[in-house]
């Protein structure tokens, strides 16, 4: 199987996906302001007519290099492209100040490249086994776990906790269009046959990341990146010696992300930060960090770069996205009829291997591209984005009105839009909203068809260890959000 | 500059579906026919309209373009193909959903007997009983009888579809308990069975899971036996009377000249009788049902009818 699924990957254009992802990704990244989310949902309609292995590792390629890409603008101009390269940025633009940029972006490289690498290993163990065990997530297991997953997003996803259940409830809500799961009928379509079939998960997704963007960007004439004096960047090595010596910050890191990225709903931007202050606490010298510590920016980095094999573990095995990049990706896999579950590897093994093989290997091309990227890199950052507005919208509208072929999905995507861009100016995050609106859905169909076996005793969802055990990781995050949250002194 | 790739790709996929200008009318067909797929790119109903499309165009002498238009259980494809120009150059390759099942519930915006001409079936999967390999009840009598005694929970692709309303008149005529839990797509409700969620299911590709011993076929929802089981009696067999019939058959909207059907019937059921049509559904799982355009058109008529009964008993 394994060896099957690498010669899968012997094909010029799994070559050619993977190279146009990173380099595309990389210079998305770079520029201020876009990210990985809105690079890979524009890029989605594009990778339509592809076979699945190359679509897939397109947008797998466009994901981590833009994540690397966005280290780039934070290292550089301590303007993170994403939240999850906030971290990286502290000690990064402390080291570019001191000429070091050059230093800072190889850390941040090689140390993205572990934690992908890292965490890719752990996807390849576990997904596979896990995907076994979802026979046994019935009706009553997925409702508890969608429960935990919507907690978590709430909880720990970061921000105010009300912001986040404010956001999804609002993706519930839009969830509930279409026809009803159980009996069939249509609800709120308001006698549109169009509105059936509820909000297509893209067109929303397309006009939550990428059109909001256009919209903030034009309503906010404040340019991200004045015309600051990018600091030089002296040619510099990094040498294996130095990486060797930071090994245990880097296998702590990359296992925070990881695991932090298989629970549903958190993100790249926690395990960050998290990572950092471990570094920081663990270090001889926590004195250093925020003055440009090598290990400041490799921590971090290592992490977010984790949490995509970590995410990629519920979403293929269960259906449930990690974060709004693997809803994406969930997304992208489900239009090439690769539906994630428990049949999953049975009818598509040849395909998931190729798709893991390529995750990994592809740090290969990274690094490489990476390198040669840095001195380019340099002027990209310098792109305003707002050049680049007019054709990010030709490729909204297009890749909306392409998943269906319907101009409905067109309005949904400049909807989506609109409000996307009124909910981020008033600070509220998209993430939880996004994954509302795709759990919506399965959460009431699953809650539903439980009481319906159970003959509508809620007995059944304690009924089982796995539900045992999902009620009582629930009762815990809630405890320990209390707890917290109690002992924090108010203001 | 940096979007200059991205730009390249999203106007070549435009020419792509750009329909090339129409040339002076010749004799039927001069330019390519479109033939819409209700249901997305790489599911069993579109692989197989795909080569049907490939190896037709070579008797018809014009491309056929495949284009898929997925959503709303296959109804917004049927509803777009009825209002195209009837020239034979918009064609649907269509099955039982929304041809005789959904219409029967509700308004879908077309008429599925007034607004198509049939050319033709083709295919249709078999939807078995299937039941998990420790379950108690040995045949279909034995699953109804138990279902008297107390409720037996079954599922289905989703709700409203063909295989829910045949078991709802199954119970309604039997007085069993059959309680109907909806999962979204077949494979869901398959992996129900499969982890013992529910004690039955109604599903299309059973096969494998059935000769692995993992699942136990007791009957199938169609009018003839698979003829991979051969034993597993149909609905009918089993004193039961009702079934749901799958078809896969292609559709022109009304009005098309019947000069036109009929070159396109004889064009199709050739490709549908050939073996190597025959060798590609068999690795595709799926079987070659070949039904003239008339035949089909009787098929959907009778099962219009009966579902409407059915929709009506439930209450809708």
């Amino acid at each position: 199987m394994l060896v099957d699924a690498f010669l899968e990957l012997l094909n010029l254009w799994v070559l050619v996906a993977a190279l146009v992802g990173i380099v595309s990704g990389i210079i998305i990244g770079a520029i201020p302001g876009l990210g990985p989310t809105m690079a890979i949902a524009l890029l989605i309609p594009v990778t339509f007519s592809m076979q699945p292995i190359p679509a897939i590792i397109l947008l797998l390629g466009v994901y981590q290099g833009a994540i690397f890409g966005g280290s780039i603008s934070a290292v550089l101009l301590n303007v993170p492209g994403t939240p999850s390269s906030a971290a990286t940025a502290i000690d990064g633009f402390a080291m570019a100040r001191r000429g070091e940029g050059g230093r800072a972006l190889r850390f941040a490289l090689y140390a993205s490249v572990i934690g992908n690498i890292f965490s890719c290993l752990v996807l390849m163990a576990l997904a596979e086994p896990l995907a076994r065990f979802a026979l046994d997530f019935g009706p009553a297991e997925m409702a508890m776990l969608m429960v935990f997953a919507l907690l978590v997003i709430v909880l720990f996803g970061g921000g105010s906790k009300l912001d986040a259940l404010i956001m999804v409830l609002v993706g519930a809500c839009a969830g509930i269009v279409g026809l009803d799961p159980i009996s069939g009928t249509p609800r709120f379509t308001f006698g549109s046959f169009a509105f059936e079939n509820g909000f297509q998960l893209i067109p929303v997704l397309i006009g939550l990341f990428a059109m909001s963007e256009v919209l903030l960007q034009a309503f906010d004439r404040e340019p991200l990146v004045g015309d600051a004096e990018v600091p030089p960047l002296k040619s510099s090595a990094v040498r294996f010696v130095e990486l060797w010596r930071m090994r245990m910050t880097l296998f702590l890191s990359s296992l925070i992300g990881t695991f932090v990225g298989i629970l549903p709903g958190i993100g790249s931007t926690v395990p960050a930060f998290m990572s950092y202050s471990l570094a920081r606490s663990r270090s001889a010298d926590p004195d250093a960090f925020g003055r440009g510590a090598p290990e400041g920016v490799a921590a971090p980095e290592a992490a977010n770069n984790a949490v995509t094999g970590g995410a990629l573990v519920p979403t293929l095995a269960l259906g449930i996205p990690g974060d709004a990049v693997t809803a994406v990706i969930l997304g992208a896999f489900m239009l090439h009829g690769l539906a994630p579950g428990p049949f999953l590897f049975r009818d598509h093994g040849l395909e998931v291997y190729a798709i893991f093989q390529a995750l990994l290997l592809s740090s290969i091309p990274t690094v490489i591209l990476g390198l040669l990227f840095f001195r380019v890199a340099i002027h990209v950052t310098r792109i305003q984005p707002r050049h680049l507005l007019p054709a990010i919208t030709i490729l909204a509208i297009f890749g909306a009105f392409s998943v269906n072929n319907s101009l409905f999905d067109v309005w949904v995507m400049l909807g989506a839009g609109v409000l996307g861009f009124l909910l981020r100016r008033a600070n509220f995050p998209l993430p939880p909203l996004l994954i509302g609106l795709i759990l919506a859905a399965p959460f009431e169909q699953s809650l539903r068809q439980a009481l319906l076996t159970s003959g509508g005793g809620y007995g059944i969802f304690v009924g089982s260890p796995i539900t045992i055990g999902l009620v009582a990781l629930t009762v815990l995050s809630l405890a320990i959000s209390l707890f917290f949250s109690l002992r924090k002194p108010r203001i | 500059m940096r979007y200059t790739r991205r730009s390249t790709l999203a106007l070549l996929a435009g020419l792509a579906i750009t329909p090339l200008a129409a040339v002076a009318q010749q004799e039927y067909p001069t330019r390519p026919i479109t033939l819409v797929v209700p249901y997305g790119a790489g599911g069993t109903t579109d692989i197989s309209a795909r080569q049907m499309a490939t190896m037709a165009e070579k008797i018809l002498g014009q491309p056929i373009v495949v284009e898929n238009q997925p959503g709303a259980s296959g109804t917004n494809a049927m509803r777009s193909v009825a209002s195209a120009e009837p020239d034979g150059y918009t064609l649907i390759a269509t099955t039982s959903s929304p041809s005789f099942v959904t219409p029967a519930l509700r308004d879908v915006g077309y008429d599925p007997q007034a607004d198509f001409i049939p050319i033709l079936n083709y295919s249709g999967p078999f939807h078995g009983v299937v039941v998990p390999a420790n379950s108690p009840y040995d045949t279909l009598d034995a699953l109804i009888e138990g279902a008297k005694s107390g409720a037996v929970t079954y599922g289905t692709a989703g709700a409203m579809g063909g295989a829910h309303l045949a078991f709802a008149s199954v119970a309604k005529d039997t007085g069993a308990m059959l309680q109907h839990v909806p999962f979204d797509g077949a494979s869901k409700a398959t992996a129900a069975v499969l982890g013992g969620h529910v004690d039955a299911a109604l599903v299309p590709a059973y096969r494998d899971l059935v000769q692995d011993g993992q699942l136990r076929l007791l009957g199938v929802l169609d009018g003839t036996n698979d003829p991979d089981f051969p034993d597993a009696p149909t609905l009918k067999e089993a004193g039961l009377a009702v079934e749901f019939p799958s078809i896969v058959g292609i559709m022109a909207p009304a009005g098309t000249d019947p000069a036109i059907i009929a070159k396109l019937e004889s064009a199709f059921t050739e490709v549908a009788s050939s073996d190597d049509f025959e060798t590609f559904m068999t690795d595709l799982g799926q079987p070659v049902r070949i039904m003239s355009g008339k035949d089909l058109a009787a098929t959907i008529q009778e099962n219009l009818a009966a579902y409407r009964e059915i929709a009506k008993d439930l209450g809708n």
